[in-house]
């Protein structure tokens, strides 16, 4: 991710830049630094498309889109994706470029909760601790091989991925399994305020996780392992011991992403695992050109996934079929990865 | 090579420049950074462009590279034929200039003979195939031209520094006709020693006897001094000094015209005589990696140097210390705490009282995508007790605040990420963070290594108050005149022990001879009255 081909960076011309914007920030220089540390209203840029699609999809579907239950659809359905882009950016942010595993690792354990409950008669709540610890462990064995042994981060966790969807379509016997108990899905869906329990589980999350980036000299080593790798052993952080638990809670996140799911459902069917993965990308990508652009954030990666969410109910509220979403996620990916990198680019 | 015929015809005689470029001008949006920037390069000179950190030198670079596409009006001509702007680098290589880039542009992993042809490398007619036996003779022609022998087949990371330095000029070279020509050296000799840098310009001096022109972008003065015949300065993106003869300037002067100013002197340090019964540090039989043995005392406010050829262990002493690298054994004792070195961690180091600042800012000294302020506090946030606990913000701010204005961090922006300051600036902010620890033992590798003369003297002051404020200063370098300018006492290693001590007055002559034992610090190049330029 860092060009080595400069040394001496080209320079003169982004100081003067950093100089002239925090010039005309000045009325806004009191906002705390976490907030202007991006490159002005760009970081808005994303949220200001998502208003202007949301006007646009109410004006050509007054009756369909602009509803209560259009926002009750979007805001109470994400929350498997806002659990798996969190698990994602664990490891992100430290450095490991991407975790593979990470969807098939969340169908697992929404399989097992499934499996064991409904097939094996367990406790349902002995099944959902059961179903976390084996997301944890495979996040385990993840961080053990990459960072341990040293093996390539992507190849590892794109075998660990397709080995958890084949081990879960075994044990659900390749169906959909289905009857886990009503008073469990209350963990995912009791109402608050009109949407599920579960949205703010995920907003909570996303929240956490954005105060211990930001605030915690946690969060700023993870930050820095993931910036300087070196930087970091020379100051006395435990790189390795980071690099590894980023896995961990990458497995564990993706874990308790699966028991709401299932919970949310009642059952799973772990066939549809894989189609978590594009989405999963696509929002965390997305991310970073929202609120500190160009770098990869827990706040700006939750609004991108109901960004997401709006742009294909929207479409398929105009008659768009299954194809809308492949279309959508796999277009947004592609531009915000494109974004992503020229952002990157231009704060360099 | 055609020549220009043009309105110059009226003066006869003088022939057109190897590399002319006038009028260069560079904006970035709303920022000017050259500003009619105009030299020549005459045949069969080595000129000199320097300038600070910041000045426009690598702008320069990127535009005779293609990197960066110059503001409308400006002209680069080569043997007085104008070439199309943006520079694309076949055409200029079409017309014989060559550009070296930093650290000789080599990758250590393929042979010699790869390193060289690559980019020019041609298949045969009928399968393609590359024709190694051609590839070879058109590799030995150019050693030939050079000069020297270097075996072609082994990897180029296995040759002597000397070595990689033939092969990076050989490589430049090969396109260029015999007698005609320009290579440009972006800051290619910086990673080179003291005796691979002689080397390098008897090579070259042979060579533009013979016609070619060199053009070296360059921090180190004593480069222009010794070895250029004419020298560009470049002060804020303009030329203030275009084409001077060098023969007869000292440092200082080219200093004052650098910057536009004057330094104080740097050398008006006097030298500390510690008293017997100071506090000191005592360092007792550190091995590992290089080091086989050593075992030496620094004493409170004392800047001791540790230097040597490479590899024979000098630069390892900072970093087993810091527990950075692993020890096989040692002690090293600091006031009220003696510490076992073998098995230490970095934090366990810190924890103690050293602060390390290694060399490589890039690699080893600053998370470059992140702000100023979090990079001069890492090194307290990274070990902080409870890492869940919110970070003081004030305290942080107030911290950073007062080590930016201490080095003179410009400009004051600490939310600004460090890549987007100069070279000098962020080597300030790299010193800054480890200063901020406040430690006990300061250990230092190459502190002033690839900065501005500006920026070397903020960071050897700074150096010199915090051994006057009490500290013990260890400093590793292989820069003479750095180690001649901040210490007392200078340790040389030989095959991984202390071999020599020099204290009081030393010079950096006095440094190379005790370095090469004996061996005088020889002119970089053996210049010839042939009254070029």
């Amino acid at each position: 991710m860092t060009d080595t081909s400069t040394t001496e960076a080209p320079r003169g011309a982004e100081v003067a830049d950093t100089a002239a914007e925090h010039e005309s920030n000045a009325t806004r220089r009191r906002l705390p630094s976490w907030l202007v540390g991006g490159r002005g209203p760009a970081r808005y840029a994303v949220i200001a498309v998502w208003a202007a699609m949301t006007l646009l999809y109410a004006a050509l579907l007054p009756e369909t889109f602009a509803n209560a239950g259009t926002f009750a659809t979007i805001f109470g359905s994400q929350q498997a994706l806002v659990f798996l882009a969190a698990g994602l950016l664990c490891t992100i942010i430290v450095g490991e470029f991407v975790d593979m595993s990470l969807a098939s690792n969340f169908g697992l354990s929404a399989t097992l909760v499934a499996v064991l409950t409904v097939t094996h008669g367990w406790n349902v709540w002995v099944a959902a601790l059961i179903a976390i610890a084996a997301s944890t462990f495979v996040g385990v064995v993840n961080g053990w091989l990459v960072v341990k042994v040293g093996v390539n981060t992507i190849v590892v966790t794109l075998g660990m991925g397709t080995f958890l969807t084949g081990i879960a379509l075994w044990a659900a016997n390749l169906t959909t399994v289905a009857g886990l108990p009503i008073a469990f899905s209350k963990i995912a869906l009791f109402k608050v305020f009109g949407l599920p329990l579960s949205f703010y589980l995920g907003l909570l999350l996303m929240l956490g996780f954005f105060y211990i980036l930001e605030f915690t000299p946690l969060g700023r080593n993870m930050r820095f392992v993931g910036a300087n790798r070196e930087v970091s052993r020379l100051a006395g952080v435990p790189v390795t011991r980071i690099r590894f638990l980023a896995f961990v809670s990458g497995g564990a996140i993706a874990g308790v992403g699966g028991v709401l799911t299932a919970a949310a459902s009642g059952g799973y069917d772990p066939a549809v695992s894989h189609s978590y993965l594009l989405p999963m990308f696509a929002a965390t990508f997305l991310g970073t050109a929202i609120l500190q652009p160009g770098r990869f954030n827990p706040l700006g990666t939750w609004i991108a996934v109901y960004f997401l969410a709006t742009g294909v109910l929207g479409l398929q509220l105009l008659g768009g079929t299954t194809w809308v979403s492949s279309v959508f996620y796999g277009g947004v990916l592609v531009i915000a990865v494109t974004i992503s990198t020229v952002l990157h680019r231009r704060s360099r | 090579m055609t020549r220009h015929e043009g309105v110059r015809a009226a003066t006869p005689a003088p022939p057109a420049p190897r590399l002319s470029v006038s009028a260069l001008d560079k904006t970035f949006g709303s920022n000017r950074v050259l500003t009619d920037v105009t030299f020549d390069v005459a045949p069969g000179e080595i000129h000199a462009l320097v300038g600070q950190n910041g000045s426009g030198k690598s702008t320069v670079a990127k535009i005779l590279t293609g990197l960066y596409t110059p503001d409308p009006g400006a002209q680069v001509a080569i043997d007085g034929v104008p070439l199309q702007l943006p520079v694309t680098p076949q055409e200029s290589r079409e017309r014989g200039m060559a550009v070296v880039h930093q650290s000789l542009g080599l990758v250590d992993e393929f042979t010699v003979l790869e390193n060289l042809r690559v980019g020019r490398l041609t298949g045969s007619r009928l399968t393609r195939r590359i024709d190694w036996a051609r590839e070879r003779e058109a590799a030995a022609a150019v050693f030939a031209r050079v000069g020297r022998q270097v075996p072609l087949d082994v990897p180029v990371g296995t040759l002597l520094e000397e070595d990689r330095a033939t092969v990076a000029i050989a490589r430049a070279l090969q396109d260029a006709q015999a007698g005609a020509g320009l290579i440009v050296f972006d800051e290619s000799t910086r990673a080179l020693s003291r005796r691979a840098l002689e080397h390098f310009f008897g090579i070259l001096d042979e060579i533009v006897a013979t016609g070619t022109a060199v053009l070296m972008i360059t921090h180190r003065l004593e480069e222009v001094v010794a070895a250029a015949d004419r020298v560009t300065i470049l002060r804020d993106g303009r030329s203030v000094v275009s084409g001077h003869e060098v023969r007869g300037m000292t440092e200082a002067e080219l200093t004052s015209l650098i910057l536009g100013r004057n330094l104080g002197d740097l050398d008006s340090r006097e030298r500390l005589v510690p008293a017997d019964d100071a506090p000191r540090v005592t360092v007792v039989g550190v091995a590992g990696l290089g080091v086989a043995e050593a075992s030496f005392e620094v004493r409170q406010g004392e800047i001791v140097g540790l230097t040597g050829v490479g590899g024979s262990g000098y630069d390892d002493v900072p970093y087993l210390l810091a527990g950075v690298s692993p020890a096989r054994a040692g002690t090293v004792s600091l006031p009220g705490r003696d510490l076992a070195l073998a098995g230490l961690r970095p934090a366990d180091a810190i924890a103690a009282g050293m602060a390390l600042v290694p060399e490589g800012r890039e690699h080893a000294g600053l998370a470059m995508t992140e702000s100023v302020a979090e990079n001069i506090a890492f090194a307290q946030t990274s070990r902080a007790r409870r890492p869940l606990a919110p970070m003081p913000r004030r305290n942080e701010l107030a911290l950073v605040g007062e080590w930016i204005d201490r080095l003179g961090v410009v400009p004051n922006l600490p939310q600004a990420p460090v890549n987007t300051y100069s070279g000098g600036n962020q080597q300030k902010v790299f010193v800054a963070k480890w200063l901020a620890t406040d430690p006990d033992l300061l250990l230092l590798h190459e502190p002033t290594q690839a900065v501005d003369v500006g920026a070397r003297h903020t960071i050897v002051e700074a150096i010199h108050e915090m051994a006057a404020s009490g500290m013990f200063v260890l400093v590793a370098g292989s820069d003479e005149n750095e180690l001649a300018l901040l210490c007392d006492r200078v340790l040389v290693f030989e095959e991984g022990r202390i071999a020599r001590e020099l204290s009081g007055q030393v010079t950096p002559d006095d440094i190379v001879e005790a370095i090469y034992a004996g061996g005088s610090r020889g002119a970089l190049r053996a210049r010839r009255d042939t009254g070029a330029a």
